[in-house]
């Protein structure tokens, strides 16, 4: 680095550099003339001699000023860098010689920043970051437009060829079902893996590329072609180590051979789950049934049509298929809608976490706030420092920016504090996050989650540093001279860290008040009765390969088997099986039904409900009651006459004024030529079959004899640890079929626990987020009360030598307290109910103006507030009034 | 004025003035003549491009220049040697020397 002068001049503007180039090379003309004249010239020839001898004078006044302002520029810069340098070092040097003050400021900037670091990464990852493939932006689901007007993704196989034959708006249209398939064979223990069946052009219009070998070839949906399969990288591994010659391998999915033929990395495969993909073939009743809708759709746009070319092509297609076939589309759809896949991927999760995201920014608000005070009362020690740099000339503007040097430095150390705490809390949240928010395996710390922690923390240095800084470097020289240190700010700095108190008192009622909100919903979720009883019942899933299971005989002799096998289980007391009739789960199959004897619905009219099958000791073992006639019993029986029981929505719906017992039932389901559906005989309790925050659905059930199918859920009721009871089925199940894998065992208490999990989740996290907004209010009160208590030592050292006694003396500084905490509860309530109307829809039976969510929070917060200016007042109370007076306490 | 059939170079007439500086701080006048009186007025140096070579050697931190009066009390420019100034002159002197005396020996073996 130069040497510094000890005194430098002014910099000088453009105006100024030109000038002294001019003066220069006057003087220098002048002399010469002036030495021509002493020879005897006239004057004026003179002075034309001398301007001929100079050469050329105005190319060189020019070379003269350009080289001297670059210089001068040169300097300038030199001289910021070194001011910077030098700032810099002091900064770091002042923080250092207050370990306290800059551990706390520290400290709270880290939590501030790592926490919206934390938030941040998530929403970019689920949110914000598109799609792993090529042009997502041109991805697109078609969404039917039902007769109600709600909007379903899923596709017939018929409307499926006809939507992508009719289209040129879609430069492709694949079609993607999931489910698991069972892996057997190979000496190791059969494995469940979940699955997804896909159009042999899937990979082509998601653009996806594998890892290894291919994706599968135009022909290979077709009926009779070789089975092939492509796998996940993850699977990969885990099942053959990362082997390359797993290209070529037969796997035997569901009891047939398939041949792997390609690898898919882990960040690009879709869905994200799934473990292999098989072709998605279309078997001659999936070309019949028009109406069964089953699987969704996923399209690109082709190159250069907009989107609302595509949707206006689309809704017309749908409508003349239509109009073409009335009983199976009528109902379903009047018209098409897109969607782009990114914001059908996301779906409901994009409003939880930008509320999660703006609840976070609160908190880191509020950090700053409290850094802003911490500097504030900081600067008040440090007024004699400054005063002393400016009277040694240091500007303003110079005291300003060296201040807020200081403040990034700071906020920069709080920075990287805060990214490795976000580094931390990213990954619990993910490890954390229910089921159910997608895209979480591409959430990370990256370049641009990093970038955004630096920029943060810069504007939060700033934020932070300006305002103190501009209050500290308006110190008025005179002013401290003349009346000592002691005070000599005044009202001006206490107002304004009384303004920053109540300020962040606000932000922390609307946090809290959203928090509020999320408990109490909460709370009413978790008081919500299932409709069964969970204690002791554990339930897994099987699914029978229709390769092996190919009729209903096979099915009920394995069910026999089965229930026989499992009510021997020590300690189990009860055992059902059921498809599609899990409580807390999504597997839902609804089909149209009629009731005997009533004059049949037009096509498309129909009324539908959810239908299920069980087996006879279903209910009991899951508890859900029998409200009226009976359950099933063991003589219904394939051949005996066929029953069905309906659930009380079930009746208050469809028999809302007739008695539905003994009344018959035909659903829209034909098997070997009988109509499916029976006779009620009994009604059931009803029961939350997705979720706990749901309405229950009409429900029916059949006997699983009288309509067996392949995707079981056993339940099995028993006092013992659900994972013994599991071990011992499992070898029981072993017996009947050595290929058949269980899955999703779990216990319907966890099921309970995982239907709630995402509310709690979300309730988690603002909570946590209103606890530490509640701490650095209470500090900050806390702070603010401590320094006026000091700066008021002699009033009240006064006060008390006159007699007040030590509970005025409290009173009078809680009192204080009460005020700030009064006014920042008043603005936060009223701040709170606008920014929590966003949050109805997260939302259980709660509503956002539930007014004793809002009396809790700001007695809560008046209380803390009350506890945080107790302490100094406690102080203040104790004050030696002699000490006091001479200024020594 | 006379002439002279030499024509210099640019690097020339910065050591030149490098060398002019050296005897202490002067403004652009005085060593405009401190040059054309040593050199008996052999070297017809244009005082354009002593100008232009100041302001080039001062951007180049070999000189320095700080505002005083001059003997009759006018404001003017005066330049000084740096320590960067300083070196570049010695190094300046040596190439110049060892350029000169190859020269000399082709000239006299001829």
């Amino acid at each position: 680095m130069p040497r510094r002068r000890l005194f430098r001049f002014p910099w000088r503007t453009a105006a100024q550099v030109a000038a002294d180039v001019d003066e220069e090379l006057e003087l220098h003309l002048d002399l010469v003339a002036q030495e021509l004249a002493e020879e005897g010239w006239s004057p004026e020839a003179a002075r034309a001699e001398a301007r001929r001898q100079f050469g050329d004078l105005e190319g060189t006044r020019k070379v003269c000023r350009e080289l001297d302002s670059r210089k001068e520029m040169q300097m300038k810069w030199t001289e910021s860098l070194g001011d910077l340098g030098q700032d810099l070092r002091f900064g770091g040097r002042q923080l250092l010689k207050s370990p306290g003050f800059t551990l706390v400021a520290v400290l709270t900037l880290a939590l501030g920043i790592g926490a919206t670091t934390a938030i941040f990464s998530v929403v970019y990852g689920v949110v914000l970051r598109s799609l792993p493939w090529k042009e997502p932006e041109r991805l697109v689901r078609p969404l039917f437009i039902t007769q109600e007007g709600e909007r379903h993704g899923a596709f017939s196989a018929p409307n499926f060829l006809d939507v992508r034959a009719q289209s040129k708006t879609l430069s492709g249209l694949a079609g993607v079902s999931g489910g698991t398939l069972n892996l057997s064979g190979g000496g190791a223990e059969p494995e469940r893996l979940p699955a997804s069946w896909v159009t042999a052009n899937y990979f082509d219009v998601l653009g996806i590329r594998p890892l290894a070998g291919r994706t599968f070839a135009p022909d290979e949906d077709r009926p009779g072609a070789p089975r092939v399969a492509v796998i996940s990288e993850e699977f990969w591994g885990r099942r053959f180590g990362r082997d390359a010659g797993v290209i070529g391998r037969v796997l035997t999915l569901n009891g047939q051979p398939h041949t792997v033929v390609g690898v898919l990395a882990r960040g690009s495969q879709l869905p994200a789950g799934s473990d292999a993909w098989v072709p998605l073939v279309f078997s001659e009743n999936d070309l019949k049934g028009r109406g069964a809708v089953w699987f969704a759709g996923i399209g690109r746009l082709a190159p250069g049509v907009t989107w609302e070319k595509a949707q206006a092509e689309l809704d017309l297609i749908a409508h003349r298929l239509a109009e073409q076939y009335p009983d199976a589309n009528a109902g379903y759809m009047k018209g098409m809608a897109l969607e782009s896949l990114q914001e059908n991927m996301i779906g409901d999760t994009r409003k939880p976490l930008l509320i999660l995201l703006g609840a976070v920014g609160f908190v880191l608000l509020i950090a700053c706030v409290n850094v802003a005070n911490l500097l504030l009362v900081r600067a008040a020690a440090r007024e004699g420092e400054i005063v002393i740099r400016a009277a040694l000339g240091a500007g303003r503007t110079r005291i300003v920016r060296q201040l807020l040097t200081e403040s990034l430095v700071l906020a920069l150390v709080g920075g990287a504090a805060g990214v490795a705490l976000a580094w931390w809390a990213t990954n619990a949240l993910v490890k954390l996050a229910p089921r159910g928010i997608p895209r979480l395996e591409e959430i990370g710390l990256d370049g641009t989650t990093l970038l955004f922690a630096f920029g943060v923390s810069l504007l939060t240095g700033v934020l932070f540093g300006l305002a103190p800084a501009l209050q500290t470097s308006r110190t008025d020289l005179s002013g401290v001279i003349r009346e000592g240190t002691r005070g000599s700010k005044g009202r001006g700095a206490t107002r304004a860290r009384g303004a920053l108190v109540v300020a962040e008192m606000a932000l922390a009622v609307i946090l809290l008040a959203g928090a509020g909100l999320l408990i109490r919903s909460f709370a009413r979720l978790q008081k919500v009765d299932p409709g069964f009883d969970p204690k002791g019942v554990v339930t897994f899933n099987l699914e029978l390969p229709a390769s092996k299971y190919s009729d209903d005989a096979k099915l009920r002799t394995f069910m026999a088997g089965l229930m026989e096998r499992m009510e021997q289980l020590p300690g189990v007391t009860s055992a059902g099986a059921t498809v599609y009739g899990m409580p807390l789960d999504d597997q839902v199959n609804v089909l149209t039904f009629s009731v005997a004897g009533r004059p049949p619905a037009p096509p498309g009219k129909e009324e539908s409900m959810r239908i299920a099958n069980a087996t006879p000791d279903y209910f009991k073992t899951l508890g859900i009651p029998i409200m009226r006639g009976r359950g099933f019993t063991p003589q219904d029986r394939d051949g005996a006459p066929q029953v069905v029981v309906i659930t009380e929505e079930a009746a208050r719906r469809y028999f809302p004024n007739e008695d539905p017992l003994g009344k018959r039932i035909d659903l829209g389901w034909t098997a070997g030529g009988v109509t499916r559906g029976g006779d009620i005989v009994g009604i059931a309790a009803d029961f939350k079959q997705e979720t706990l925050s749901q309405r229950s659905e009409p429900q029916l059930y059949m006997p699983y004899d009288q309509a067996p199918l392949e995707s079981l859920s056993v339940v099995l009721r028993s006092g013992r640890d659900p994972q013994l009871v599991a071990l011992a089925a499992k070898a029981k199940i072993r017996e009947l079929d050595p290929d058949l894998p269980i899955y999703g065992l779990q216990s319907m208490q966890e099921a309970v626990a995982k239907s709630t999990a995402q509310s709690r989740f979300y309730m988690l996290l603002l909570g946590g987020f209103a606890v530490i907004s509640l701490i650095l209010a209470a500090i900050g009160i806390y702070g603010v009360i401590a320094f006026a208590v000091r700066q008021r030592t002699q009033e009240i050292g006064i006060r008390i030598a006159l007699g007040a006694t030590g509970q005025r003396v409290t009173r009078m500084v809680v009192g204080q307290g009460m005020v700030l905490a009064g006014v920042g509860a008043v603005v936060g309530l009223l701040g709170a109910a606008f920014a929590t109307r966003g949050m109805q829809s997260l939302l259980f039976e709660v509503k956002t103006s539930d007014p004793t969510i809002y009396v809790a929070v700001a007695l809560l917060l008046v209380l803390v507030a009350a506890v945080a200016s107790y302490l100094p007042a406690r102080r203040a109370a104790l004050t030696d009034p002699q000490l006091a007076l001479r200024g020594e306490a | 004025m006379p002439k002279t059939s030499l024509d210099l170079m640019q690097g020339t007439v910065a050591v030149l003035i490098l060398k002019t500086l050296s005897w202490g701080a002067m403004h652009g006048y005085d060593v405009s003549r401190a040059i054309r009186q040593r050199s008996d007025g052999a070297l017809g140096l244009e005082d354009a491009a002593l100008y232009q070579a100041l302001h080039r050697l001062e951007r180049k931190g070999w000189i320095e220049a700080e505002w005083g009066l001059s003997e009759k009390n006018r404001r003017a420019k005066f330049y000084r040697l740096t320590d960067d100034g300083r070196h570049a002159l010695q190094s300046e002197v040596t190439t110049w020397r060892s350029y000169v005396e190859a020269v000399s020996k082709v000239l006299e073996t001829a």
